[in-house]
């Protein structure tokens, strides 16, 4: 079980990086960076059920667990002009990772890397989408856009328990933390921002930020 | 004697007038008792029955009811699952919610109308709705889908809270052509299974179950009682209201879960019956109410009645001649009762009237002795005293003396004499108290006979025999006692003969002390025995003997007095005894110890 969380956690930060390294050569003009921690919450001892999936509902709030956060730079920022595609697929009866962070206008696409059948959809506001049921093999890999920043819940209508995240945001400097909460962004532009970090579908923290070129500036998240 | 006899025909035909009624009245208080109690028996069975009936179709219904419940229940929990339906309610797209739900629950609508056999199980749904968290009624994108429902009636679908457990309610519902029905609607919760609260619920509505009436057969009517106002379409919009009005008003006043009563509907009595049909439920407390005609159970009692009634008139007629005749029997002694009751009457007011003279009489008689012994005592008393004076003097002839001290005896005889009036006087009035004690009557004989012996020289030849043990006692006043053995004594000396006998005899005989006195000397006339006890009597004797007649007479009544008696045992052959009875002293002393 602890074997298989690390793994999770792993593939996650892998993910994070390739994000990452993918704004790298597009954000040329920027030049500051951030870097700080988030304090999460403690991961519990979570309950069996829980510990298999990664998104877990507590009293109607959607988080990771063990907890995550997604730290970006407010604002409305100018889009790139090709948004690369973004993928989350289904493996192990899970959506993998559970918590993507994307920029509006991006595709994601919702590879099933399972041997069954999922039936990918979301009632959530910011996009409403009905996969229908696809195999493995289904050609094109099904992928949808998502237009509307927000929270998106994916579920699966034939696996009732999978739940999977997407935090569409209208800023294209995001990042998500480590598991100890620890993020640096880089390639930020200079001025005066505000830093948010995503915790939860409930709670979103906000601090100031003065980002200098070449400099970095440190903000934590209590 | 002719009003005599009226009289008692009177009261004879009183007495039979008093007969028949009594009669009457009994035979009547039994008729009217096994009236009443037949009338209540019959009543209570009545009652009893068709609540028994009402309580089994109830229980029928109640049973497929359940079914029902459960069918939903386990619909809603398989809904709950649903991937669409919590991803409806949980991600603020309630919109998406019936679209959703509708190929879930499309069975639950869906098909023709089923016959009343299968509705029943086939859990055939006329509407239903979604609440959402706060209890309030979700909207339906399509009402066409989901049963469309006039905004009224889908207004008491909601909740104030979300309930936890399933809840039964009754709703009223105008249907397209006007007319108002009542639906029972099922609201099941609908659990997150993620958090275990209930998120939302489903309020499915149904055709009632109707009370079938199997049981009773025809003219049993049921329906349902909501919100103040009752359904019941067999009868008519005025009777369901008043009778509506009717259950409204018991409901509100008695709060119990299940009652009948009396009422008229349609000038025909019957007897309703209501149960809470969703006790404890959150939605609106409604009622099964059930109404049985009591055609049936009247015309039974009716009949009853009738019966009960006849069987009386034949116990009264019968008790009539009964009665009748029994009076006569009884009339027939009844009337020489009163004949011989009218003879007695007249006898004891005769006797009553005697009585009065009679004691008028004696007490006159007793007051005359008592003031006349007075009066004669002081003039004796002076005389004596005279005598004596004259005796002191030595002036006189030696004859004149002897004159004088036969003169001075006759005073002492005179005193005697007035004393025992005195005495007698005393007794006849019932004036005379004894205290009663011990007497030793043995010591008074021999007290007696020594004064016998000394105040007797004049015979000193007379013999005297004493056959008594010492010491008995008697009970009795010493004083009277005394007197009644001086009497029997002196009388044994007086009428004696020279050289003569006195024999006394005294022994215990049980209760009593028996002394005998006999004596020697002339007898007593055979004649004259009779009446040797009456005052004043000296039975023929020499009048040399002094006497005055009374001594017998004084001591037979003391003897009697002191619960004794004194008679005559014999007097022929130169021979007169006495028989003397006393009670006993020890018999006396002895008595209150024997009773207690």
């Amino acid at each position: 079980m602890g074997y298989h969380l690390i793994s999770i956690i792993t593939m996650r930060r892998l993910a994070g990086f390739t994000t990452v390294a993918a704004l790298l050569p597009i954000s040329v003009l920027a030049q500051a960076t951030v870097e700080g921690r988030v304090g999460l919450a403690k991961s519990h001892p979570a309950p069996v059920v829980a510990q298999r999936y990664e998104i877990v509902t507590r009293g109607g709030v959607l988080s990771t667990q063990p907890p995550l956060a997604v730290v970006y730079l407010d604002g409305s920022f100018r889009k790139p002009s090709s948004q690369p595609t973004k993928q989350i697929a289904q493996r192990d009866l899970a959506f993998v990772p559970p918590l993507l962070p994307v920029q509006v206008g991006t595709r994601v696409e919702f590879p099933n890397l399972d041997d069954t059948y999922h039936s990918i959809f979301s009632y959530s506001p910011a996009k409403r989408f009905d996969l229908g049921r696809y195999r493995p093999e289904e050609r094109p890999i099904p992928s949808e856009v998502f237009n509307i920043p927000g929270l998106v819940t994916l579920r699966c209508d034939i696996h009732e328990h999978m739940r999977g995240l997407i935090l569409v945001l209208d800023t294209r400097y995001f990042v998500v933390t480590e598991a100890d909460g620890r993020f640096r962004l880089s390639g930020l532009p200079f001025g005066r921002y505000t830093l948010k970090a995503w915790v939860d579908s409930k709670t979103t923290r906000e601090q100031p930020v003065e980002l200098k070129s070449g400099v970095t500036s440190h903000v934590d998240f209590p | 004697m002719i009003s005599l006899s009226e009289a008692n025909q009177r009261s004879i035909t009183r007495f039979r007038r008093k007969l028949s009624t009594a009669m009457v009245l009994v035979v009547s208080a039994i008729t009217i008792l096994a009236l009443y109690l037949a009338q209540r028996n019959a009543t209570a069975t009545a009652a009893h029955d068709l609540q028994q009936n009402f309580q089994t179709e109830l229980s029928g219904l109640h049973k497929v009811q359940e079914l029902r419940h459960a069918a939903l229940a386990e619909r809603c929990r398989v809904l709950a699952e649903k991937p669409r339906i919590h991803a409806a309610l949980e991600d603020n797209a309630l919109d998406l919610l019936y679209p959703s739900a509708k190929d879930e629950l499309r069975d639950l609508m869906g098909g023709g109308e089923p016959s009343p056999e299968q509705a029943a199980p086939s859990l055939h749904a006329k509407f239903y709705r979604f609440l959402n968290s706060t209890g309030e009624v979700l909207s339906p994108t399509n009402p066409a889908d989901v049963g469309e429902l006039h905004p009224a009636t889908e207004a008491q679908l909601a909740f104030k809270k979300l309930p936890e457990t399933q809840q039964i309610g009754y709703v009223w519902e105008r249907t397209n052509t006007g007319d108002e029905i009542i639906d029972e609607v099922v609201g099941a919760p609908i659990f997150s299974t993620e958090t275990g609260d209930v998120i939302s619920a489903l309020v499915v509505g149904f055709e009632p179950f109707e009370v079938t009436g199997r049981g009773t057969g025809a003219g049993m009517k049921s329906g349902i009682w909501a919100n103040g106002r009752l359904h019941l379409p067999s009868l008519s919009k005025t009777g369901q209201t008043a009778l509506g009005s009717d259950v409204t008003k018991r409901v509100t006043n008695s709060n119990s879960v299940e009652n009948n009563f009396l009422v008229t509907v349609n000038a025909a009595p019957q007897l309703l019956f209501y149960r809470r049909l969703n006790p404890g439920s959150l939605f609106p407390p409604a009622y099964e109410v059930c109404i049985y005609p009591l055609a049936d159970s009247m015309t039974q009692l009716h009949r009853l009645r009738w019966q009960i009634g006849g069987a009386g008139m034949l116990l009264l007629l019968g008790g009539f001649v009964a009665s009748h005749f029994v009076a006569l029997r009884f009339a027939i002694p009844v009337q020489k009762l009163a004949l011989d009751s009218e003879k007695n009457r007249a006898k004891r007011r005769r006797a009553d009237i005697a009585l009065v003279s009679t004691r008028k009489k004696l007490q006159r008689s007793t007051r005359y002795s008592a003031d006349a012994s007075h009066q004669l005592k002081s003039p004796v008393t002076v005389l004596r005293a005279g005598l004596e004076g004259l005796l002191a003097r030595d002036d006189f002839k030696p004859e004149i003396y002897e004159e004088l001290s036969a003169l001075l005896h006759q005073t002492h005889r005179l005193t005697g004499v007035i004393e025992d009036l005195l005495l007698l006087a005393r007794m006849d009035a019932g004036h005379l108290q004894l205290e009663s004690q011990p007497v030793n009557l043995s010591r008074l004989i021999e007290e007696w006979l020594d004064d016998l012996g000394g105040a007797l020289p004049d015979l000193p030849e007379l013999k005297i025999e004493k056959q008594f043990p010492p010491d008995l006692c008697v009970a009795g006043e010493k004083q009277y006692t005394s007197l009644i053995v001086q009497n029997l004594l002196e009388n044994a000396r007086k009428y004696n003969r020279p050289e003569g006998l006195i024999r006394v005899k005294a022994h215990r005989n049980g209760k009593e002390i028996v002394l005998t006195i006999g004596n020697t000397g002339p007898t007593i006339a055979r004649h004259a025995q009779v009446h040797v006890f009456e005052r004043f009597h000296r039975g023929g004797t020499p009048t040399d003997i002094s006497g005055h007649g009374l001594g017998l007479n004084l001591a037979r009544d003391l003897a009697r007095l002191h619960g004794g008696d004194l008679r005559l045992i014999s007097s022929e052959n130169d021979w007169t005894e006495f028989e003397l009875r006393f009670v006993s002293s020890l018999q006396m002393a002895n008595g209150p110890s024997q009773n207690t």
